[in-house]
């Protein structure tokens, strides 16, 4: 989900002041450190993403809004 | 069921079969790039080590005393256990995990934590908060919505369970432009 999209379904669903920051880059490194993503997808990662992208795959961000008054 | 129904409850299936096969979190190695070693030693060692977050929520979420706090996909219990810190036992946290094993790990670390007289686990779907409506002050969440086939669903949850200027503050991923097909079809990459 991009940026954008995510600050769009918040507004969507009602809320207000969204503001999105503690942007941080998320790497294959850093996925192969979770469980969840597999060895077999962490090297599909690495075969599919260009070399100068794998450091940054996705980034990590932090999204806060408010529920009106 | 329809073609895109049926699709969301592939997602789903393979979303919680996912975290109910794993016998640990990313452990130390990931907490210690989102925690400081302040915040880690605020819980014990087993909510470290099945910290699966991709950011620090209750560091953003100006959480006060008193608050009621919803950790939406609780996990292991370390930001529900944070936010509890915060909150403090004139507050509320409240844990909210689909799977049952999740919730009860939540359980034995916040009682570890010694947090448990005001903490609670709930087993329950972020698209079907079983919570009244206005019951909550912030909403937390961390590396959770993504996990979602319905996250509009899922947020219109969260916004019914906020009372009137309540906050929601979530760490997750973001992806800019398009992923290989190879890596956006794999099901573990749902999961992940």
């Amino acid at each position: 989900m991009a940026e954008r999209v995510f600050a769009g379904k918040l507004e969507r669903a009602g809320f207000t002041d969204v503001w999105v920051g503690g942007h941080r880059p998320f790497g294959i490194d850093q996925a192969a450190l979770y469980p969840l993503f597999t060895p077999e997808v962490i090297q599909v990662m690495r075969r599919t993403i260009p070399a100068d992208h794998q450091g940054h795959v996705a980034t990590g961000v932090i999204v806060k809004a408010r529920k009106p008054r | 069921m329809g073609r895109d129904l049926m699709f969301q409850q592939e997602i789903k299936d393979t979303v919680q079969q996912a975290y109910a096969a794993i016998t640990s979190g990313g452990g130390e190695t990931v907490a210690r790039q989102l925690y400081s070693e302040q915040e880690l030693a605020e819980v014990p060692p087993g909510a470290v080590e099945w910290a699966l977050g991709v950011g620090n929520p209750v560091r953003y979420a100006q959480l006060q005393p008193g608050q009621t706090v919803l950790d939406v996909g609780s996990g292991g219990g370390i930001d529900t256990i944070l936010a509890a810190r915060r909150v403090g036992p004139e507050g509320h946290a409240i844990g909210l995990d689909a799977l049952e094993e999740m919730c009860e790990r939540g359980r034995a670390h916040a009682a570890q934590a010694g947090v448990e007289g005001w903490t609670e686990f709930l087993r329950g779907e972020m698209e079907d908060i079983p919570l009244p409506g206005g019951s909550v002050d912030v909403a937390i969440s961390n590396g959770v919505l993504n996990l979602s086939a319905r996250k509009s669903r899922a947020l219109a949850e969260i916004y019914r369970v906020l009372g009137p200027g309540g906050r929601i503050c979530m760490a997750d991923l973001t992806v800019e432009g398009e992923l290989p097909p190879e890596v956006a079809n794999d099901q573990s990459a749902w999961a992940g």
